[in-house]
């Protein structure tokens, strides 16, 4: 009987199959980025190759690394702060989107639209998105901190969420031209289009502490499978857990929403398909999601280039095309994951 | 080893759910806390546990709760609340093995002893055979013995258990308080560093929240009594419950009599006021 259920327990179940699942996302999103650095798009489509040896190391390191590089580290901080707010408020349809750091990010690089300094200074934009999405933060802390239990903090996400939606339409209603309208909706859309190395080096100072944050709540979120009572018990303290995921996922998640717009679905989709290959074990979900967001994130902006001649789709855009749906599929089939 | 309260007092908001309480437990006690519903057992218990605000203090063996590392506490005391939340349907050793957190340190995977441990809870809970099967596809009541195992797993020496037979059929109804018994006196059960030196180390300190009379009667060494947040008994069990006893905190005319030997005690007829 034993026997028997062991051979029948598939080996992802184990902590090794965790590992070995990282693994292979891993080799997955390096295959998707050494393809990422040979396809380009023009105005007529797709392009293979550098376009010539004497623009070769140009069109790599000026136009393709960033944005290869941004992929990977965008998708992955989506997937692994996507996987963790799932864990932290047990529930599979959490999202990084869901705290408001998406959406204060957005309004803080908007006022920056909107004021014109974006043309001027290409820094200016990361800048003000990054300062969204900490006033963001410190809005939910200050709604939030003192009671602290999920409910109220998701609660204060969605009324962040809904100001910073407000506040950007204001924007737009007031937007001095036609032309910064345009320009603010377009770069709300999500891209990883027209990105240098100083966008890399301006988000990864932000995404390295914010993944360690999120990393070192991973033992407090499989003790949170037993409820904040028993976590309690066990050593873990949900309210360090909870700020230790929330701080991390807005200081990641502000610096992707900084260089890259929003893109959305990713942090929900990623960790929803690789669930159960970890047999639903929150600290496992982690490190797949990481390098499962890097590597969809990477296809998907390769997906893109490959699209016929016309305007180029923006991330976001194909990310929520896709995510939607499935979003509303789980919704339909969501049953309480609780066995009580 | 002793888990003491001192002048312990729970409150929830206005209303008090224990007045200031008192009581000494000692490692080898299986103790049961009885008492009509409301009547303080669990708010007794998590404030022993040191998971619910309190006045007062609950020290174990002369370190007070509060000034214990999380961890350290973790390991000393295992706690099973009477409704386990449970969020993610693992595999059911996987949910038996996160007993073993506060044994493991960051990032390290679960060692010889873990898997032993969580191993021997299975065994001990009759659960071995459920192991590999995921918590969401279990019974209510096999689901309750794989969260006692959960709890057992932590191998502290003081375990807290908030109805723990409450859920199970009447055959393991008396497999756990037998193997609650054998856990609270056996002489090397626990997985603490000092439990081969200290001389009075012996065995686990076992208190559980119970409403069969019957059991706590026959399984436990003592009995808390609780009635309108007070502890108005604390004693051996047969002179504990007795009939007076139970129709004055109760409000239950009892049948109380002895079978081979052992105490039997049937709440028999409601008692008006």
């Amino acid at each position: 009987m034993t026997e028997l259920a062991r051979v029948a327990t598939p080996a992802s179940r184990e902590p090794r199959g965790a590992w070995h699942l990282s693994g292979a996302l891993a080799v997955l999103a390096l295959a998707a980025a050494a393809t990422s650095l040979v396809i380009g798009r023009s105005s007529s489509g797709p392009t293979f190759g550098f376009g010539g040896p004497e623009i070769a190391s140009i069109v790599l390191t000026e136009i393709r690394l960033p944005r290869t590089l941004l992929a990977l580290l965008v998708g992955g901080t989506l997937g692994l702060c996507g996987a963790a707010l799932q864990g932290l408020l047990r529930n599979p349809l959490a999202e990084p989107g869901l705290l408001g750091a998406s959406s204060g990010a957005a309004f803080g690089a908007v006022l920056v639209f909107y004021f014109g300094l974006a043309g001027a200074d290409s820094l200016a934009l990361p800048a003000g998105a990054v300062v969204g999405s900490l006033a963001a933060l410190a809005a939910l802390y200050a709604l939030a901190g003192k009671r602290g239990d999920f409910l109220t903090i998701v609660l204060a996400g969605i009324a962040i969420n809904a100001f910073a939606a407000a506040l950007t339409s204001l924007a737009l209603n007031f937007a001095p031209s036609p032309y910064a309208a345009l320009e603010i909706l377009f770069w709300m859309l999500g891209s990883l289009a027209d990105r240098s190395l100083v966008h890399v080096a301006l988000a990864l100072p932000l995404m390295l502490p914010g993944w360690l944050l999120v990393i070192s709540a991973a033992r407090g979120l499989d003790a949170l499978t037993l409820g904040e009572e028993t976590a309690a018990s066990l050593g873990f303290d949900a309210r360090r857990t909870q700020w230790l995921v929330i701080g991390g996922t807005a200081l990641a998640v502000g610096g992707a929403v900084a260089v890259t717009g929003v893109v959305g679905f990713v942090g929900l989709v990623v960790p929803h398909l690789l669930r159960g290959r970890v047999g639903h074990h929150p600290s496992r979900l982690l490190v797949p999601s990481f390098f499962g967001g890097a590597a969809l994130t990477a296809v998907a902006d390769i997906a893109i280039r490959l699209m016929p001649p016309g305007p180029e789709l923006k991330l976001g855009v194909v990310t929520a095309l896709l995510g939607a749906p499935f979003f509303l599929n789980l919704i339909v089939r969501a049953r309480p994951a609780s066995a009580a | 080893m002793t888990l003491v309260a001192r002048d312990v007092s729970v409150a929830y908001g206005a209303r008090v759910a224990l007045k200031p309480t008192s009581v000494e437990l000692a490692r080898g006690e299986l103790v049961a806390l009885v008492g009509p519903n409301g009547a303080g057992k669990t708010s007794l218990l998590k404030a022993l546990a040191g998971l619910l605000p309190h006045s007062g203090t609950v020290a174990w063996s002369g370190d007070a709760l509060d000034s214990l590392a999380p961890r350290v506490r973790a390991r000393a005391i295992a706690y099973l609340p009477q409704t386990p939340a449970l969020h993610w349907p693992l595999l059911a050793r996987e949910l038996v093995a996160l007993g073993r957190l506060p044994h493991r340190a960051y990032g390290a995977a679960p060692g010889d002893a873990d898997r032993a441990a969580t191993s021997w809870a299975l065994e001990q809970t009759e659960t071995a055979g459920l192991a590999e099967r995921s918590v969401d596809r279990l019974s209510t009541g096999e689901r309750a013995r794989v969260l006692l195992a959960r709890a057992l797993a932590v191998r502290a020496p003081v375990l807290l258990v908030d109805e723990p037979i409450a859920m199970l059929d009447p055959y393991h109804q008396l497999q756990v308080m037998a193997m609650l018994r054998a856990y609270a006196s056996a002489p090397q059960a626990t997985d603490d560093a000092d439990a081969s030196a200290a001389p009075d180390a012996r065995g686990a300190l076992v208190v559980a929240v119970l409403h069969d009379l019957s059991l706590a009667a026959r399984f436990c060494t003592r009995v808390l009594l609780l009635d309108e947040g007070v502890v108005v008994d604390d004693d051996r069990p047969e002179r504990v419950l007795n009939a007076r006893a139970l129709e004055r905190h109760y409000r239950v005319e009892p049948i109380v009599m002895t079978h081979e030997g052992e105490p039997l005690i049937l709440p028999w007829r409601r008692l008006e006021r």
